[in-house]
């Protein structure tokens, strides 16, 4: 039958999917281990971009996909939206959070004090080359301070709003399933504040670094002052059905808090999300606070930039041109030839007589 | 009695993957876009096994329509057999255990990426069309929000300018696949980007197509016995491919919708973008007794 060499689409799927994983090797709980000690930064931004807090799923995910980090975020989110919501835990507050690090560009000290806590900000970026000639790179050990700075610490933008420099935020009281999920609704425009925290901490980070950078160098209003950077852990606090709240146990976050100079008083602009992910908390609290007043259609615009920073959206759609679009350009060929034939036909045809 | 003969046993999987939130937020945003035809309804959207923009959100109507007596069809550019349409087939076979077919005739349920079957579809038939981007105002107006305010003025000035401004520049429209149409009067949709051949197939038809995208969230619907004109001005008709005369190279088929095959000679073969049609036509040729069913087009046209 003539058409049988056209079938055969899943055997080639069958196929491609087995060549692409034999070229990773077998999976085993010893690589997942592994990619999640070694790794805990991309693991950090997988789970982040994923809104899931699971090292270890992260780490499978990682490995499954050779690191492809799209594919990796699709698979953790896929896998989360079969889970049921089983509760809401309380809010989690910025003096509750116990802090790893916490710097601010904005004072020189701040209420609580600055902690550098782990960082290669100010490493020389230099390879250890020394490990390929067959040499072990083991870290110089850390020798603990004197005073071991508090664990927890007051937010600047709390400073900031006693000083009547800053109209501090409204607290908000919605609770429990009332807390708008945009996992469960679509986001809307105007967007809830809600969906649009949410938003941007599932952002894809390399996205929001672009449109936030753009903002930086001046396509953007508000130039961003780092009020407060903080890497910490949360303490999930679930309210047990007999009414009894109890620890869930520890997530790790990173929030940035910028503020800009807007007349007599600063506004502010907020990001966190689960991980640690410096460089996307800075930028995406940066879209933040340039959104306000934005014009529409400009790279600030919530709409844009929560749109175009949905990197499991953009990533597919992206790859999605690999898909046969053939009765399209089709369609686009039989308007371009008949189009031509006719500009053909009119250029062929005799002036008419003045 | 006892609770654990009135429970399910624990499965990892909801059936049709969807949990049953998301099936009921699907079901009534499908009853509303059913009940105002052509116009998009916001939905969650979740994420399911496959990327964005691979079909994923036909694959979440398809998930919430289907049991195990559905008979499922899955094209992708008129194909069964391409590997993104083996590919949804199999998934919704796996997470449903529902029959799969590539008869058009035969099927409950048919999942489609930009192309309408050749076959007429009846009214116990779902038409579900996997749509990358259901906004028509796209071109003309990328903001969603002043895109939806204009959608509620009913307000496609700027949509028929485009169309002028084409047939002023080039002497016609130049609009492909996904050609703007109106439904029952109100909203203009984007009818995915099936072919304008397609277009005229959802006119007053008598089967159900429910239109949905994923990555952007929306759902809109094409009722039975609506009408959906395109938009075109008095003196300017509306027009379809130019395929009509195209014969398959491999069935002999003729008068349908053709994929144009480009040949090592400079010149170009056809064959028929329905595959499932082309392999009938062979079959019947041979001689084995394979029904097609009555067709939309005639001698490739469109009877009025």
């Amino acid at each position: 039958m003539a058409y049988v060499a056209t079938r055969g689409g899943e055997r080639a799927i069958e196929q491609s999917q087995r060549l692409y994983r034999e070229e990773m090797g077998a999976i085993t709980p010893e690589r997942v281990n592994e990619l999640r000690q070694a790794m805990p930064y991309l693991i950090d931004r997988v789970m982040g971009e994923a809104s899931l807090y699971d090292e270890d799923l992260a780490a499978l995910a990682l490995a499954q996909t050779g690191g492809e980090l799209y594919e990796a975020t699709l698979l953790l989110r896929a896998w989360r939206t079969t889970q049921p919501r089983l509760a809401v835990a309380d809010p989690v507050t910025q003096d509750g959070l116990f802090t790893h690090r916490r710097i601010s560009a904005a004072f020189k000290d701040i209420p609580g004090g600055q902690v550098l806590g782990p960082t290669l900000d100010y490493a020389h970026r230099i390879l250890a080359t020394e490990v390929l000639s067959g040499e072990t790179h083991v870290p110089d050990p850390v020798t603990p301070a004197a005073r071991p700075s508090p664990a927890h610490q007051p937010s600047v933008a709390a400073w900031q709003a006693e000083n009547d420099l800053l109209t501090a935020a409204k607290p908000d009281q919605t609770t429990g399933n009332d807390i708008p999920d945009v996992t469960r609704e679509p986001l809307l425009f105007p967007a809830k504040r809600a969906h649009t925290l949410q938003s941007l901490a599932r952002a894809e980070t390399g996205g929001v670094l672009a449109l936030g950078y753009a903002a930086q160098r001046g396509y953007g209003q508000a130039h961003p002052t780092v009020n407060e950077l903080r890497l910490a852990e949360a303490e999930i606090k679930v309210k047990h059905p007999r009414g009894t709240t109890f620890s869930a146990g520890r997530v790790k976050l990173s929030q940035a808090e910028v503020v800009n100079k807007k007349g007599t008083q600063l506004e502010l602009g907020f990001a966190a999300t689960m991980g640690w992910n410096e460089v996307k908390v800075i930028a995406a609290a940066t879209l933040d606070v340039n959104s306000e007043g934005a014009a529409k259609g400009s790279a600030t615009e919530e709409e844009f930039f929560l749109y175009h920073t949905e990197g499991v959206e953009s990533s597919g759609f992206c790859i999605h041109f690999k898909l046969p679009h053939y009765v399209t350009f089709q369609s686009s060929l039989d308007a371009m030839r008949d189009a031509k034939a006719k500009k053909v036909a009119k250029d062929k045809a005799p002036e008419p007589a003045e | 009695m006892s609770i654990k003969s009135l429970t399910k046993e624990w499965e990892p999987m909801a059936y049709g993957f969807l949990d049953a939130s998301a099936k009921r937020e699907i079901r009534r945003k499908t009853l509303k876009a059913i009940a105002v035809p052509g116009c998009q309804m916001p939905y969650a959207s979740r994420e399911v096994p496959m990327a964005r923009g691979w079909g994923t959100g036909g694959l979440q109507i398809s998930c919430t329509l289907i049991n195990p007596q559905t008979t499922v069809k899955v094209i992708d550019q008129g194909a069964d057999d391409s590997v993104n349409a083996a590919s949804i087939r199999r998934f919704l076979s796996r997470v449903s255990g529902a029959p799969t077919t590539m008869d058009t005739l035969k099927a409950d349920l048919i999942q489609s990426r930009h192309r309408i079957p050749e076959e007429k579809l009846r009214e116990d038939q779902v038409l579900v069309l996997q749509v990358p981007n259901p906004e028509p105002l796209r071109p003309v107006q990328p903001n969603m929000s002043i895109a939806r305010q204009m959608h509620a003025d009913a307000d496609y000035g700027r949509m028929w300018l485009q169309l002028y401004e084409q047939i002023v520049r080039s002497g016609r429209v130049m609009q492909g696949a996904s050609y703007p149409s109106l439904v029952h009067g109100r909203f203009v949709m984007t009818p995915s980007p099936i072919p304008r051949w397609d277009v005229p197939k959802m006119h007053m038809a008598k089967h159900l197509t429910i239109l949905s995208a994923g990555r952007e969230k929306r759902l809109h619907a094409v009722p039975p016995f609506a009408r959906v004109e395109p938009l075109v001005f008095d003196d300017v008709p509306y027009r379809v491919e130019d395929h009509g005369d195209l014969t398959c190279t491999r069935s002999g088929a003729k008068g349908y919708f053709m994929n144009e095959i480009p040949q090592d000679d400079g010149s170009s073969t056809y064959e028929v973008s329905d595959s499932e049609l082309g392999v009938k036509t062979i079959r019947q040729r041979d001689g084995e007794g394979t029904a097609i069913g009555a067709t939309w087009y005639e001698e490739g046209r469109m009877p009025q």
